[in-house]
């Protein structure tokens, strides 16, 4: 894995993380862990660690930098449909997350 | 499970005490007195045998639960340096007697053979029976399983061997004419220190939860293909807990985790109607879960398998989204899951404990960021993954401790097969009353 491909994908899992841990209740944040395990499971569990520090507390802002980071993963040879099918789960989470 | 074997062991015993008339039982009832002396006395010699197994359980029995029982009727010794179990309190004098009766027999303990032959005589069947169930419940009362007996199991366990003693004593006086009977030794002896010890444990609190304990066979996945409904989650949630006996990797124990806080979670919600409290368990072990899944998003390592474990823990939780919301779950499948729930709550934090001492389970380190000031564009990157040891795992540790089983310790009732015998050891055989026939006759 590439530096840029780990940064990448450690901004993505760092933004979903993010957004789980301020989501409105369990089964909102229950969805969007299950994003983060279905990325870690896409990159055979080689992901780095998480770096919340001095992340935005606005979900919108997290999902768009999430939702942009993991598009960006497609640059590093991450199957596309996979990407797709995440994004879609990603856009239920955050169906669940609005109050 | 000791509560099969010596619920069996006293069934057949309580049958045989409300025999009498033995000599007669044995052989054939129409030959004469004199032809049927060689069949009485080899039935008596089998009879003999099948004894010898069941004293020699009550011989090592005893002194499984010996060193647990404190005798309610003696004083704590004023000196430190002598225990109160030693000696001549009720439980060892009858350790002693069992010892010297079992020693003193000339008969050997009954081979496999005819333990497992059935006999048509019903004296003898019971007997074998009961032999049989003695020799089974060496498995759950002796070695590793006795280890493992608290005081109060322990005096359950004491008063069975001197009910199972007083028993074989009473045989004993009743067996005499069978032509070549030998007598236990000292049976005087045997049977007051068998009262005595009766005596002292129900002084005590005996816990009949020993009924519990001992071997278990093997479990396995429910083979009985996919069920429907309700029942359906309940036969994956199983298969999930055999399952849990392979150590998974990290991946999957991720997905086992999140499995069990998304069941908890929507099941608290479907069984609030029937049982609030219940439900409110159920939500604080999906929060739990939840905690815990928190914990292992930095938890990496490929070592372990749990394949099987993770397809259970799916098949539990598609069955269980497929049912509408109202479903109303019955107190008896409530109780079920329960008892997996405590399972599984038990089978987790082992297996994280194990993955952090054994290294399995890797803690992931943060991709270096770009640095200006460093004489460098980025930090060379020398490890991605770290053991995750007792110190760095603590949180993740301190997260499995949430989730305790609730299994509350509860007094087992003593069963019915305990009094039965009791009520056998005393009984009194109708005797024939004289037909009174009709007055004025």
């Amino acid at each position: 894995m590439d530096l840029e491909h780990a940064l990448t994908l450690a901004q993505a899992r760092s933004f979903v993380a993010a957004l789980a841990d301020a989501a409105v209740d369990d089964d909102a944040s229950a969805a969007f862990e299950r994003v983060l395990i279905e990325l870690d499971w896409l990159h055979g569990d080689a992901s780095p660690g998480l770096d919340t520090d001095g992340l935005s507390e606005d979900r919108d802002v997290l999902y768009v930098a999430a939702t942009a980071a993991i598009e960006s993963l497609a640059l590093f040879g991450m199957d596309a449909l996979d990407l797709e099918l995440l994004l879609v789960r990603l856009e239920a989470a955050r169906a669940l997350d609005r109050p | 499970m000791y509560g099969e074997t010596g619920d069996q062991m006293r069934t057949e015993l309580a049958a045989l005490l409300r025999q009498h008339r033995i000599v007669q039982r044995l052989g054939d009832p129409s030959a004469t007195a004199a032809s049927a002396v060689p069949d009485r006395e080899a039935a008596g010699t089998v009879i003999q045998q099948y004894r010898q197994t069941i004293l020699s359980w009550c011989a090592e029995a005893v002194m499984a639960a010996k060193p647990l029982v404190f005798s309610a009727t003696l004083p704590s010794p004023t000196n430190p340096f002598k225990t109160s179990s030693e000696p001549h309190t009720a439980v060892g004098e009858l350790a002693r007697a069992l010892h010297l009766a079992r020693d003193a027999s000339t008969s050997p303990r009954a081979t496999t053979a005819l333990l497992t032959t059935p006999s048509p005589n019903e004296v003898v069947e019971h007997w074998r029976q009961a032999a049989r169930a003695a020799a089974l419940a060496e498995h759950d009362t002796n070695g590793a399983a006795g280890a493992r007996l608290t005081s109060p199991q322990a005096q359950a366990l004491a008063g069975d061997v001197a009910a199972v003693t007083q028993a074989l004593v009473v045989l004993d006086q009743r067996y005499l004419n069978i032509p070549g009977w030998e007598r236990l030794a000292e049976p005087g002896r045997l049977g007051w220190a068998a009262l005595a010890t009766a005596l002292d444990v129900s002084l005590g609190q005996p816990d009949y939860s020993v009924d519990n304990t001992g071997w278990r066979p093997r479990t396995h996945e429910l083979r009985i293909g996919p069920q429907k409904g309700i029942l359906g989650v309940l036969q994956a949630e199983h298969d999930l807990l055999v399952r849990l006996k392979s150590f998974p990797t990290a991946m999957n124990l991720r997905l086992i985790v999140d499995s069990q806080q998304r069941l908890s979670r929507r099941l608290a919600l479907m069984v609030e109607r029937t049982d609030a409290g219940r439900s409110g368990m159920w939500r604080a072990r999906a929060a739990s879960y939840s905690l815990l899944k928190q914990q292992l998003r930095d938890v990496g390592g490929r070592i372990g398998k749990g394949g099987p474990a993770v397809a259970e823990a799916a098949n539990a939780v598609a069955r269980l989204r497929a049912l509408p919301t109202d479903t109303i779950i019955e107190p008896r499948v409530a109780a079920g899951f329960q008892t997996l729930f405590d399972g599984i709550d038990q089978r987790i934090p082992e297996i994280v404990h194990t993955g952090v001492d054994r290294g399995a389970y890797l803690h992931r380190l943060q991709v270096p960021r770009l640095v200006t000031d460093a004489g460098q564009l980025v930090s060379p990157v020398h490890e991605r993954f770290m053991p995750l040891g007792r110190a760095r795992g603590k949180d993740l540790l301190d997260a499995t401790r949430r989730l305790v089983p609730s299994m509350e310790p509860t007094r087992a009732p003593p069963g019915r097969s305990r009094s039965a015998l009791h009520s056998a050891l005393l009984h009194r055989p109708e005797t024939r009353r004289p037909d009174p026939g009709i007055p004025g006759l």
